[in-house]
């Protein structure tokens, strides 16, 4: 940046807002949302079934067309895309609380263990609990995953603090772990489960319905808030502990809330579409490159980020080997993983210890 | 002599009997350090002897095992942290500054306790940190990124942000390791600025001896966890202390232009005619 | 270079060659008994008679020589050989982390199998071994570079995260194929889980010298390691020539892993952990260390492969998998005590 970024200063009368926003950051977060809507329209239109662009947004805006066209675009596509989109956001702003926690830029839920502590708990209730409602598995995603954290942080603490580089280590190691026991329950467990779990295993949003968008929909209302309300508090602790306590920053509760809410995001996240990885590590890289802001900001176009990338991997896996319909979780890790080769590579050194 | 010279003004930090140890060695024995107002109080001894945890402890990074610590005479860790913040800022030893931060972002983050989430940059915050980065000089880089600055416009920047906390004491943890010697000066040139012309509190751990008896109005030699002298540097900067604080042997000049003491530390090689410097 | 005073080798002497006898007789019981314990059980003594005088009637001796003997042979090869490549990684790259499937290298074997086999066609077995061999190479030739590309160079983190990515990104492309080309990878999905069962033993005639001249050299090399260890100038002021040398181990490394994974998948785990317990006990002297990771290495797969068979009568769980679950945690307990 050879010159000084534009920032836009909004007050209003009584400075009940004051707030200081870089013009780049906010013109990005437009284009980004137009992104999206255009990649929706898009991804509703394709499918086996034909829908016309122009026949979508008839749809959408509520002339019906045909019997068949409503019922694909609502009841199929419409609730597949905009899980793409907040299982998306989820991941990204997973990852970025993630990152801020261990201050290490290059931690991802998948790369410390919780995606696989979420993915374990709902493989034990498909295979083994068959009987167990579904509607339970949010909540057991979210314990498996919550255990798994716990673990990882309990076992990298040391007196001085915990360290980064631990964290992650541990994180391989235990998703290592987990993995092995949940191969082990699928290879011999009952057949006809254990092929239910493995297709969601490989992180499909192919059969995302309404009960899930509401599910995704109501958590990420409530978590992004969350992760926003602490946002200055997180990017407090950044500069240390010392400094961060003596600007009155409160930093173990901040620091246990963001890895809480990190967890959870990745939780739900993956107890609806299954473990995406490499979303929540790129993302939050991505939004920084694309327009450096406050944190509070990076977080609203690190989720952009996120909805964007799912929903285009999405797209890519259902129309680019047509009729096979690639998992969206695996591209996400094709895509995913060079580009998290170039950020190792091009990152400074700061971003390990 | 401890603070006796300076009760006129009411006292606003002072640690009360001070034990602070890990898993069962203790760092501060039984400490009792009582803060001037408005004086530039700076804490030396040899390594070791719990200078930085006594600071810590005192702006309550730290928790006593025994003992308290009175802010305005309240135990100052029962306080609620973000007003503590609003009156006690502390610059600690290795400041981590995260990547991509432009200087004017980096000090505005001493605004802190005074903000909201939607309020962050009221006039009050511009003006505060404005005058911050005006103070410290560094008003030029103000929306350069903190990585292309040099260690001693860096340090600038970290008392800056310390400064646009706008509190009234002000602890600072060897603000001036590793920067070169004019750079030193103009730093604690500026602190005595903060103190004097200002009316802030300062309390500077410094690792610098000379510069400790050339800027401290009140002075505190410690040892192995305890306070072994304090007062004015012309009551207790002298070769006897010295030798029984940090086993040194050297001698201490006045200069008679401008009254700063000086310490001159003998060692075994002497050269007969050019005079020694001051380290 | 083995008259250069290794660290260690001073201080227990005779402790490092006493220990041999030991473990080969512990060897000898494993093997005997991985061949008895089974779904049928057979006693000790039915087992030595099958092998010293074997009588073709007798269906408990068929069983041992036709079943159980190539599997167990096959466990000590494989065991010995990944165990001795992960010690010598281990000292190569000074990195206690090392293992050769964590840095990519048995996804990088399972990779370029499946390529051959689904998107080329093949499906003669003598090819196998050596495209998984080429296949370790290429995978290890690209951690490496990424690795060394990052700020810092190749550190335990980063070739850790490194061959993380390549893994994940291979098992992911492996899934893809899978999904294209759901016919030809119904065979190779056994063989991917890594384990012991059905196995082809015929492969062991290819690959076969392969190994034996890998292990060997291996062992050989093995005190120059030590040197190597305490970083290349140093050895290269004690005359090691350390380019040689690296690529020397390389090759041992990369042919060991490679015909490993031919014979019986990617296996995880055991590179990573004998190593390190076999150091509790003879120090660091890598003149030790790689013979004993060997023999150590056989046994512990001997063991877990008979657990893996009796754990659930009459099913048996994937080798593969009991390694990870003991290999796991112990790499957790690993980095704890190590990384500070």
């Amino acid at each position: 940046m050879s010159a000084p970024a534009h920032h836009w200063v909004f007050r209003s009368k009584s400075e009940g807002i004051a707030l200081r926003l870089p013009v780049r950051a906010l013109v990005a977060l437009a284009l980004l949302t137009l992104v999206l809507l255009l990649t929706c329209c898009v991804s509703l239109a394709t499918g086996t079934y034909g829908v016309a662009l122009n026949e979508v947004i008839d749809t959408l805006r509520g002339l019906s067309i045909s019997r068949a066209i409503d019922n694909v675009v609502w009841e199929f596509r419409f609730p597949r895309t905009l899980a793409a989109a907040l299982v998306g956001a989820m991941m990204a702003l997973s990852g970025a609380a993630l990152q801020n926690t261990t201050r290490n830029g290059l931690a991802d839920p998948s790369l410390v263990g919780v995606s696989q502590g979420a993915a374990l708990a709902v493989v034990t209730l498909t295979v083994v609990f068959p009987a167990v409602s579904g509607a339970l598995r949010p909540w057991a995603a979210f314990a498996g995953a919550i255990l798994v954290a716990l673990a990882i942080q309990g076992l990298s603490h040391t007196r001085q603090g915990g360290s980064a580089i631990r964290f992650i280590l541990m994180g391989i190691g235990l998703s290592t772990f987990i993995s092995s026991i949940t191969s082990a329950l699928m290879t011999y467990g009952d057949i006809d489960r254990a092929m239910a779990a493995l297709s969601w295993l490989a992180g499909s949003i192919n059969a995302a319905s309404w009960s899930d968008v509401w599910t995704l929909g109501i958590w990420c209302a409530v978590l992004l808030p969350a992760l926003l309300a602490i946002s200055r508090s997180s990017s407090a602790t950044r500069m240390g502990e010392a400094t961060a306590v003596s600007l009155g920053v409160r930093t173990r509760l901040i620091r246990n809330l963001q890895l809480g809410i990190a967890v959870a995001l990745a939780a739900i996240a993956t107890s609806v579409v299954g473990p995406l990885g490499f979303v929540g590590l790129i993302a939050p890289h991505a939004a920084r490159r694309i327009a450096p802001a406050g944190i509070g900001l990076n977080l609203l176009i690190t989720a952009m980020v996120g909805a964007v990338l799912v929903s285009l991997a999405d797209l890519v896996g259902r129309a680019a080997f047509a009729p096979i319909q690639i998992p969206a979780g695996l591209l996400t890790a094709l895509i995913g993983v060079p580009l998290f080769i170039v950020l190792m590579v091009r990152s400074r050194s700061t971003a390990s210890h | 002599m401890s603070g006796s010279a300076t009760t006129q003004r009411m006292l606003r930090l002072e640690g009360i009997g001070l034990s602070v140890g890990y898993g069962g060695t203790n760092v501060l024995d039984n400490v009792d350090l009582a803060i001037p107002t408005g004086e530039i109080t700076i804490l030396i001894g040899p390594n070791g002897c719990g200078k930085s945890t006594l600071l810590k402890t005192m702006a309550r990074i730290l928790t006593p095992s025994k003992g308290s610590v009175l802010l305005d005479g309240k135990d100052i860790h029962r306080l609620d942290t973000k007003s503590v913040a609003a009156k006690l800022g502390l610059l600690p030893q290795g400041p981590i500054a995260p990547e991509g931060l432009t200087v004017r972002e980096l000090v505005a983050q001493g605004r802190f306790p005074h903000q909201t989430l939607l309020r962050q940059w009221t006039r009050a915050d511009e003006d505060a940190v404005n005058g911050a980065m005006d103070i410290a000089g560094i008003t030029d880089f103000a929306d350069r990124s903190v990585d292309t600055l040099s260690g001693g416009q860096r340090q600038r920047c970290w008392v800056a942000m310390v400064l646009a906390q706008e509190t009234d004491l002000i602890l600072l943890d060897e603000p001036t390791t590793f920067l070169d010697l004019k750079v030193q000066v103009d730093l604690m040139d500026l602190l005595a600025g903060l103190a004097h012309q200002r009316g802030r509190t300062l309390v500077i751990v410094l690792h610098e001896l000379s510069l400790a008896a050339a800027y401290a109005d009140y002075l505190v030699m410690m040892k192995e966890g305890h306070i072994v002298a304090s007062g004015t540097p012309d009551d207790i900067f002298t070769a006897e202390r010295l030798k029984q604080v940090f086993g040194l042997d050297a001698k201490v000049l006045r200069d008679p232009d401008s009254g700063r003491m000086v310490c001159v530390p003998s060692g075994t090689r002497m050269r007969s005619a050019t005079p020694v410097t001051a380290r | 270079m083995s008259t250069i005073a290794a660290p260690n080798a001073g201080t227990h002497p005779v402790r490092a060659w006493s220990g041999v006898p030991v473990l080969l007789g512990v060897l000898v019981l494993a093997f005997l008994l991985h061949i008895a314990v089974g779904a049928k059980q057979l006693s000790l003594g039915t087992v030595i008679e099958a092998l010293f005088s074997f009588d073709q009637t007798v269906f408990d001796h068929v069983i041992v020589r036709n079943l159980r003997l190539p599997r167990a042979v096959l466990a000590v090869i494989v065991g010995a050989s990944l165990s001795l490549a992960g010690a010598l990684m281990q000292g190569v790259t000074r990195n206690p982390l090392a293992d050769p499937a964590l840095l990519g290298l048995t996804s990088g074997a399972a990779f370029a199998v499946v390529i051959a086999t689904s998107v080329l066609g093949l499906t003669s077995m003598i090819f196998i071994p050596w495209i998984a061999m080429l296949g370790a190479l290429g995978a290890a030739l690209v951690v490496y570079i990424i690795a060394r590309l990052v700020p810092g160079g190749a550190t335990p983190l980063s070739l850790t995260l490194s061959g993380a990515a390549i893994s994940a990104f291979l098992s992911a492309v492996i899934s893809v194929i899978h999904l294209l080309d759901q016919d030809t990878f119904e065979n190779l999905r056994v063989w991917l889980t890594g384990g012991l069962a059905g196995r082809d033993i015929t492969l062991l005639l290819y690959v076969g010298p392969p190994i034996a001249l890998a292990l060997i050299g291996g062992v050989l090399l093995a005190p120059r390691v030590t040197v190597l260890a305490m970083g290349d100038e140093v050895a290269q002021g004690l005359g090691v020539k350390t380019g040689a040398l690296k690529v020397q181990l390389l090759a041992v490394v990369v042919v060991l892993t490679a015909c490993s994974v031919a014979l019986a998948g990617p296996l995880g785990f055991i590179g990573l952990v004998i190593p390190h317990v076999v150091r509790l006990y003879v120090g660091s002297d890598y003149r030790w260390i790689v013979p004993y990771a060997a023999l150590a290495g056989a046994v512990y797969l001997l063991g877990v492969d008979t657990i893996a068979r009796i754990a659930i009568p009459p099913r048996e769980i994937s080798t593969g998998i009991i390694t990870a679950m003991i290999g796991a945690p112990l790499f957790v307990q690993l980095v704890r005590r190590r990384t500070r």
